[in-house]
């Protein structure tokens, strides 16, 4: 058995794997639960990668990969591959979001008001050191304003329709059975709007900004401004076997529509939604969104290059893919190198350049 | 982490549908060959291939209601992924069967029809899974139906066959060309 | 009715992991590749608990055809404790409760990243091939719309193009494994990185080859006695690596695929590339009552 002894890679993985949790130590419910209320942000962005809304169980996959994102929410996809499909909830529309967060740049006012929300975006960057030399940090109390905002808005876009400044394309009537689930069937090119939307709300942040990125600076042809930006909480109503409708609960979303002029005179829309709040993805999906049709093959802004490259499950497995060992088509390639260099080598000296 | 320490155990279904797909997988795999389903009939291949992703033509209102159950939505046979029906006569409306593009061969139908082995019209196959060639002979079904093939599957486009005798299948993928002896 | 009444009792796991939505989408869609050899045909590909790029393709495949009755063998360059392959072949059993083996005569169901084993597959047996990029046209043609089109009207010229250029410039074909061949007379397809050494065994085989790409969700097939031609030109035969004449140091076998392994003094020893065909000679020498069968190479040649 000499053969074997050199390689052993069943024990090898075995104790690989060992290391690695032995570093991360016992996983109890606090620690999950400590996770789910400490890193709502980060729950939210795996379980929007995921397309699988259940803060518990990312948290307990964050938990299980340490913090690593893109483990995570591979846990969740596949976990999610082993769920039945009990039921399709009704669309969610946009005016009957509970929204929390709603604001334009393309307007100084929008009907129903901007809405701020929770937000970080005129916060000071600041480290609260002090918490290091065990000063908790306590956040002052909200005021609430005199007057609560309504919690359904209606859409900007809506308001841009009637006004003629939006082309209004007719809506076909799909049944919610009947709308193509990318989950099920493959991505295919031109992608059916649906799979578009689809594959954008389950995209990778990164990848995502760094293709949108990439298309406000200018590798894209329309100059984003945000006509809306959205967070807030959709009902998911499902219909019961006996036929009444009722809500399942509640998950959070976002949204974001950019516009620009389009070559049509009117305004064009560029709209990406998650699952959780995450505005960096959304306004990077829009964006991308915006800027795909009729982009060149190949862009880094087209339809194909963007949903193929932004999919974090198969990007980072591919990208990790690469430690297995490839010795056979290395053998093969040297092969064929050292092939040429014997019928080369006589008749072709190489010149060096002076 | 780990999986469960209990091997799964798989039900009844699942070992009736691993079934069933092997034989149609080897009856396509070696066109002509007859290999054996674990029951009588067509509904045993609805049941292992189909579900509400899937569009079905059927013509026998009894089989229809079966495969009703397993989801799949009833179609006009021209928007109809598969296919259950009878070879014996009404050959014309074949010409209607998705048989998908050059672009997406998989577009093309499966059919599923019912048929005689080893007595009937004498055909010689050959073609992928085929070392040479074969003969095989299948009765109930109307004559002018492999001419019908013929012109229908324009190759990589086409729909592909299985035919049901009893519990047992023979495949006859578009790939193959088929002789009437 | 009920809610309850939609689903099952609940199980920790679905027998082979894949529920039965998963796995009569890839029942479909295998018979499909079936019907047109060497045709690409995309499927949804569920995620699995294994990193894409890492066999999640052929685990896809594999899971379908298993029953408890089935023997998996599973190999990475040609290895079957390779780390990879220890891990998928623990997954398979342990999800079926399928026999695990190392021995290519006793398997029913061989998963394969990167090589095909010596030992000639029977009738009875299935090659589960992982393929990380299905698109032989990726070279010539990054985007996949442009490339289906070009498979759609058989538009294989640019192919033909870099393989005269490699000879042009380098007096040979350059192209090392996953070389591109035509299937069936019509499409041309990646055999997935295997070494040219090993395409003709998939020429008129015995048995039946499926080849998946779970990343790419792509997957297609070679029928048993299905013709599997490299791209070559009239007058320059395909040329498969050079290892006939290579020794295995450990075995003494000859005539096979080999690793070549460097040494300090700047010279090479080699080893059998098919692990388990290496032991099984060891074994054999040792005076134990192994048997080898019939491997597709003999004293290096592939017979024609």
């Amino acid at each position: 058995m000499a053969y074997v002894a050199t390689r052993g890679g069943a024990r090898a993985i075995d104790q690989s794997e060992r290391l690695y949790r032995a570093e991360l130590g016992p996983i109890d419910a606090a620690r999950v639960d400590e996770i789910r209320r400490a890193l709502p942000m980060l729950i939210d962005r795996v379980m929007g990668e995921a397309s699988l809304y259940e803060p518990d169980l990312a948290a307990l996959a964050l938990a299980q990969s340490g913090g690593d994102i893109y483990e995570a929410v591979l846990l969740l996809r596949a976990w999610r591959t082993t769920q039945p499909r009990l039921t399709i909830a009704e669309p969610v529309l946009q005016d009957q979001l509970f929204t929390h967060r709603r604001i334009s740049a393309a307007f100084k006012d929008i009907t129903g008001g901007q809405i701020l929300g929770p937000s970080l975006d005129y916060a000071h960057r600041l480290l609260a050191t002090d918490v290091l030399q065990g000063q908790p940090y306590v956040p002052a109390p909200v005021e609430p304003a005199a007057t609560p905002a309504p919690a359904r808005q209606p859409s900007l876009a809506a308001w841009q329709k009637v006004q003629g400044l939006v082309a209004d394309p007719a809506r076909a009537d799909v049944a919610p059975g009947d709308i193509p689930d990318l989950t099920r069937e493959p991505l295919l090119f031109p992608a059916q709007r649906a799979h578009t939307l689809q594959s954008l709300a389950r995209a990778d942040t990164g990848g995502m900004l760094a293709l949108g990125y990439a298309a406000m600076r200018g590798y894209g042809n329309a100059h984003p401004t945000v006509n809306e930006l959205r967070l807030a909480e959709a009902e998911v109503r499902v219909c019961h076997p006996r036929g009444t409708v009722f809500s399942a609960g509640r998950v959070k979303v976002s949204q974001a529509e950019v516009t620009a002029k389009g070559k049509s005179g009117l305004l064009e829309l560029g709209f990406c939604a998650t699952l959780g709040w995450n505005e960096v993805k959304v306004i990077s999906g829009a964006t991308l969104d915006l800027n795909a049709p009729g982009a060149a093959k190949g862009s880094p802004v087209e339809e194909e290059f963007v949903l193929y490259h932004t999919e974090p499950v198969e990007a980072s497995g591919f990208c990790i893919h690469f430690k297995l060992p490839h010795y056979v088509t290395f053998q093969s390639s040297l092969d064929a190198l050292r092939g040429a260099k014997q019928t080369t080598a006589p008749h072709q000296p190489e010149k060096v350049p002076a | 982490m780990s999986l469960p320490t209990s091997v799964p155990v798989p039900d009844a279904f699942e070992t009736r549908t691993n079934a069933t797909f092997e034989a149609l997988m080897w009856a396509l795999s070696r066109p002509g060959t007859v290999q054996n389903l674990p029951a009588q009939g067509m509904a045993g291949i609805a049941e292992a291939l189909l579900d509400r992703e899937c569009r079905v033509f059927c013509d026998d209102p009894a089989l229809a209601v079966q495969i009703a159950t397993f989801g799949a939505a009833r179609v006009d046979l021209p928007l109809a992924d598969h296919c259950f029906l009878g070879l014996g006569r009404n050959i014309d409306r074949l010409a209607h069967v998705a048989v998908g593009s050059a672009l997406y061969p998989d577009a093309g139908a499966t059919v599923v029809a019912e048929a005689e082995f080893g007595a009937g019209q004498r055909l010689r196959l050959t073609g992928p899974g085929i070392e040479t060639s074969d003969e095989i002979a299948l009765g109930g079904i109307a004559p002018e139906f492999w001419a019908m093939r013929t012109a229908v599957c324009r190759y990589p486009a086409g729909f592909d066959l299985f035919l049901i005798c009893g519990a047992q299948v023979i495949g006859l993928p578009r790939s193959i060309t088929i002789e009437v002896l | 009715m009920t809610i309850a009444a939609l689903t099952k009792p609940w199980q920790a796991l679905s027998y082979g992991f894949l529920d039965a939505s998963a796995k009569r989408e890839l029942r479909r869609k295998m018979l499909k590749a079936i019907a047109v050899p060497g045709c690409q045909m995309p499927y949804a590909s569920r995620e699995v608990p294994m990193a894409r790029g890492w066999g999640t393709g052929g685990l896809q495949v594999t899971l379908t055809l298993l029953r408890p009755s089935s023997v998996v063998k599973v190999i990475d360059q040609g290895a079957d404790d390779s780390v990879n392959a220890a891990s998928i072949r623990s997954f398979l059993s342990k999800v079926s409760g399928a026999t695990e083996t190392w021995d290519t005569t006793a398997a029913t169901i061989l998963q394969s990243r990167h090589r095909i084993p010596e030992e000639r597959l029977r009738a009875d047996q299935v090659l589960v091939l992982q393929v990380p990029n299905p698109e032989p046209l990726r070279p010539v043609e990054p985007n996949m719309s442009i490339a289906r089109q070009m498979h759609a009207d058989a538009d294989y010229g640019r192919l033909w193009l870099i393989l005269y250029e490699q000879i042009v410039r380098s007096g040979r074909v350059m192209q090392g494994a996953a070389y591109p061949s035509l299937v069936n007379g019509r499409h041309v397809m990646t055999p997935s990185p295997i070494p040219r050494w090993d395409v003709p065994k998939l020429h008129m085989a015995q048995h039946l080859t499926f080849l998946s790409a779970g990343r790419e969700k792509r997957l297609y097939a070679v029928p048993p006695f299905t013709r599997v031609e490299p791209l070559v030109f009239s007058d320059i035969p395909y040329q498969v690596e050079d290892h006939a004449a290579l020794t295995c140091h450990r075995s003494g076998l000859r005539g096979y695929f080999m690793n070549e392994i460097p040494q300090d003094d700047g010279s090479a020893q080699f080893e059998l590339s098919d692990s388990h065909l290496g032991i099984k000679a060891i074994r054999q020498a040792e005076g134990s009552a192994v048997e080898i069968g019939p491997t597709w190479y003999e004293n290096g040649k592939m017979p024609q």
